[in-house]
């Protein structure tokens, strides 16, 4: 029988099944032992098995850049992969670490600003941010958390090392297809769970409502969560209604609320109820016509002002995407250094900030060498990866560097660690991140082990955004 | 609840019983169509005046007719497939307060019939495909009452349901007329999946008043006018905490007159007005009961 795992050849990056002689690694043998048990037709069969399941479930996004706006179920490979405890222990320390340096760096930017007259982070880095919010100034969200769930990715460069890519402090998802594909996996797929025993990850949602409970207005006795979500329409939506019903909260629009007296309501079919904690997936911009965006049908007018006044609290807070501007991104070691007094556990990928002249003059040499990314943008749009780009591409992105280099960064090109990925012509290394996601109450941090992973599935591609044709994989988190 | 979700599940609920009764109605039609004792041509119009889908005089109505326009047609909001897609849009915008064997079910019925096509169900598939789409929509109405807590979202969709199932079988009456004779009140009984309810309700001979009666006054058969509003009734009062026989808005007052008129209505005096009449009357009333609802829970003001 010819087994599915019989032709790979692991890739020219750091590759997390094997090892440089091509043997699997010591945590991923008895997963090697138990594929070369599954023929090829076996493993496809499952795979046709697993996606009708998913389609049935509806566990679909919707592609914007796609007109007819078809609903899609992410590509889901049922190689899973493994994180042994001891990595699992450097990213919890290091996601931990990461988030309340990021978050100090938000109470300070909206308050003292120390940081910014201490030279730790440069002054106009941070008012020239299109998410500083100059509203957000001198309001504390209950116990200073900011942010309450974040989603940092984490990369692996060529000799295994990880590395933050990028910090998503906003509105990061991503969630419901590690529940999902777990759950799923589980169920069409048990052989592959043989001699393994993942920590679980369907406790999330528990999880989540304990941060979500810990940040309530503390003069709540017993406080009212609501998902806030842009509805229907919106890519995650379908996370949205998961997150909801596990944690057996109200889903709830922008017109499904109203303010009155500085409180929040939801409007019920037994009249106003009072609603204390809003897990919102709407970006700023859309929370509250009279202050932000006024052309914005999803906000609830006079949410800012319940806000300000202590009566709700917003998850994440407002004002957050200051610190994930990917031009902040640079200073956030000297972060962790300054208002923790840590070296930081997890490091950054060197990075250019084209605003500085001569770093502008060096990227705009080495665009060939380079991955060039909009600070403001994410999900994989609006990125230029020098070498696969075609000279055209490099001059568009030059013209627009110089036209506005406040709005660029540029990164060497990070070779992502790759693993063993279902494709067309059999079982071939495809590239992968990781992103761990992360809740914050208090000064405590839970990283639950609930990390997705996601995968180029295209050979050779560097890029594993779902907008941008990646997939997802289970990510089996063992236990120490 | 909330005021968006109870109607999306009100709405939810009404097109899922929409689409299980014309799935039935075209089922029964077309296999009684077979038989030469009936006029099919007669039978397919008034398959397709209960649908509420124009059949212009000059135009073939037909099986094949039927399952373009009654089933098929995504452009008409009447169709079936129209009601599954109606049905899972109000699914998605609720899919948080569903279980999620509820949304599953709806889900596959969507998936199962926007995968096919009049061609590709033909003349010999179109019984079970029916059936299939039937029988879906029933597990819907059951899957409901089993996982679903028995609370305010389970009553809205215990009222979309009732209150949907009166207008049909008022839709199937009002088609009935005056010289029907035993074969098109067995077709009728059919529609109304009532024929063997009947029979053993009724151990003698068959009788048109006696007919128009079971459809209409049985206390105990579920698609029956009274039976049906009752529940509505009902439903109404676990909402608002009234006592039936009270009434807490003007919903309760349409729903609790409309049954108690049912309650003391004879089989002979509706006869005599005419199942066409009787039906047509309902069926205003039954408007008049939807748009009380729609005032009392879902306003379209904000509150407050």
């Amino acid at each position: 029988m010819q087994s599915i795992l019989d032709r790979y050849a692991p890739a020219p990056a750091f590759d997390e099944f094997a090892d440089a002689d091509g043997r699997p690694r010591a945590h991923y043998e008895a997963l090697a032992s138990t594929l070369d048990g599954i023929s090829n037709a076996d493993f496809r069969h499952r795979v046709t098995t697993v996606n009708s399941v998913l389609l049935q479930r509806g566990v679909t996004f919707t592609v914007y850049a796609d007109a007819r706006g078809t609903e899609r179920i992410l590509p889901f490979d049922l190689i899973p992969r493994i994180v042994p405890a001891n990595d699992w222990s450097t990213i919890e320390r290091g996601i931990s670490q990461r988030v309340l340096a990021l978050n100090a760096f938000l109470n300070d930017v909206y308050h003292e600003a120390r940081a910014l007259r201490d030279g730790i982070v440069p002054r106009e880095l941070v008012f020239s941010s299109r998410n500083y919010e100059r509203e957000a100034i001198g309001v504390t969200p209950p116990r200073g958390t900011y942010i309450h769930v974040s989603g940092i990715d984490l990369v692996r460069d060529h000799e295994g090392t990880f590395l933050v890519l990028e910090d998503n402090v906003r509105t990061p998802s991503g969630i419901s297809y590690v529940l999902e594909n777990r759950d799923v996996l589980k169920r069409a797929f048990p052989r592959l769970f043989e001699n393994y025993d993942p920590l679980p990850v369907d406790d999330y949602p528990r999880r989540l409502r304990d941060a979500l409970l810990a940040a309530a207005p503390p003069q709540v006795a017993d406080p009212v969560i609501a998902l806030l979500t842009p509805g229907i329409y919106n890519s995650a939506y379908f996370e949205h209604t998961l997150l909801a019903r596990r944690m057996g909260v109200e889903l709830v629009e922008g017109s499904d609320l109203f303010v009155r007296d500085n409180t929040v309501y939801t409007k019920t079919t037994r009249g106003p109820q009072r609603i204390d904690v809003i897990y919102r997936r709407v970006d700023d911009d859309f929370i509250d016509p009279l202050y932000f965006r006024s052309d914005s049908t999803l906000g609830i007018a006079g949410l800012y002002d319940a806000y300000r006044a202590g009566n709700v609290t917003l998850a994440n807070a407002v004002g957050t995407g200051v610190a994930d501007d990917k031009a902040i991104y640079p200073y956030v070691p000297a972060m962790i250094r300054y208002y923790l007094g840590e070296e930081p556990v997890l490091g950054n990928v060197p990075t250019f900030d084209c605003s500085d002249d001569a770093q502008r003059s060096h990227v705009l040499a080495n665009l060939e060498q380079l991955v060039v990314k909009r600070t403001t943008a994410s999900g994989g749009y609006g990125m230029l990866i020098g070498p696969m780009s075609t000279s055209a591409e490099r001059a568009d992105f030059a013209d627009a560097i110089c036209a506005m280099p406040r709005e660029f960064i540029a990164q060497p090109v990070v070779t992502l660690s790759a693993h063993p990925t279902l494709t067309p012509d059999g079982v071939a290394p495809r590239h992968v991140d990781l992103r761990p996601f992360a809740l914050l109450a208090g000064d405590h941090v839970d990283v639950p082990p609930a990390a997705l992973t996601r995968v180029a599935l295209v050979e050779g591609s560097l890029v594993v955004n779902s907008s941008q044709g990646g997939g997802s994989k289970d990510t089996w988190v063992l236990a120490p | 609840m909330l005021s968006r979700v109870a109607e999306s599940l009100y709405w939810a609920a009404r097109n899922v019983e929409r689409a299980e009764d014309l799935a039935r109605l075209i089922d029964v039609t077309a296999t009684r169509a077979v038989d030469r004792a009936v006029d099919a041509e007669r039978r397919w119009r008034a398959a397709h005046a209960v649908a509420g889908i124009a059949c212009a005089d000059g135009e073939e109505c037909d099986r094949a007719a039927a399952l373009e326009r009654i089933v098929f047609d995504a452009e008409s909001p009447f169709s079936i497939t129209a009601c599954v897609r109606i049905a899972r849009r109000n699914a998605i915008n609720v899919r948080a307060e569903l279980t999620t064997e509820i949304w599953e079910c709806i889900n596959e019925l969507y998936l199962f019939v926007e995968a096919q096509s009049p061609r590709a169900v033909g003349p010999d598939g179109t019984s079970s495909f029916l059936r299939s789409i039937r029988i879906s929509a029933q597990a819907f109405g059951g899957i409901c009452d089993a996982t679903l807590a028995h609370e305010d979202a389970w009553t809205f969709i215990r009222i979309g349901r009732y209150l949907e199932r009166a207008s049909m079988t008022a839709r199937v009456l009002r088609g009935v007329e005056d010289d029907a004779g035993p074969h098109i009140w067995q077709l009728v009984l059919e529609s109304c999946c009532a024929a063997e309810p009947y029979a053993r309700a009724r151990q003698q001979s068959f009788d048109p008043v006696d007919a128009l009666g079971f459809l209409a006054l049985s206390a105990m058969f579920p698609r029956s006018l009274r039976f049906c509003l009752h529940e509505v009734d009902h439903a109404l009062h676990r909402l608002s905490g009234a006592p039936t026989g009270t009434f807490a808005n003007a919903a309760e007052r349409t729903s609790g007159r409309l049954a108690s008129s049912l309650d003391y209505a004879g089989a002979t005096d509706l006869a005599r007005e005419g199942a066409a009449n009787v039906a047509a009357r309902i069926a205003s009333d039954l408007d008049e009961l939807g748009a009380a609802i729609t005032t009392a829970y879902f306003p379209r003001v904000p509150v407050g």
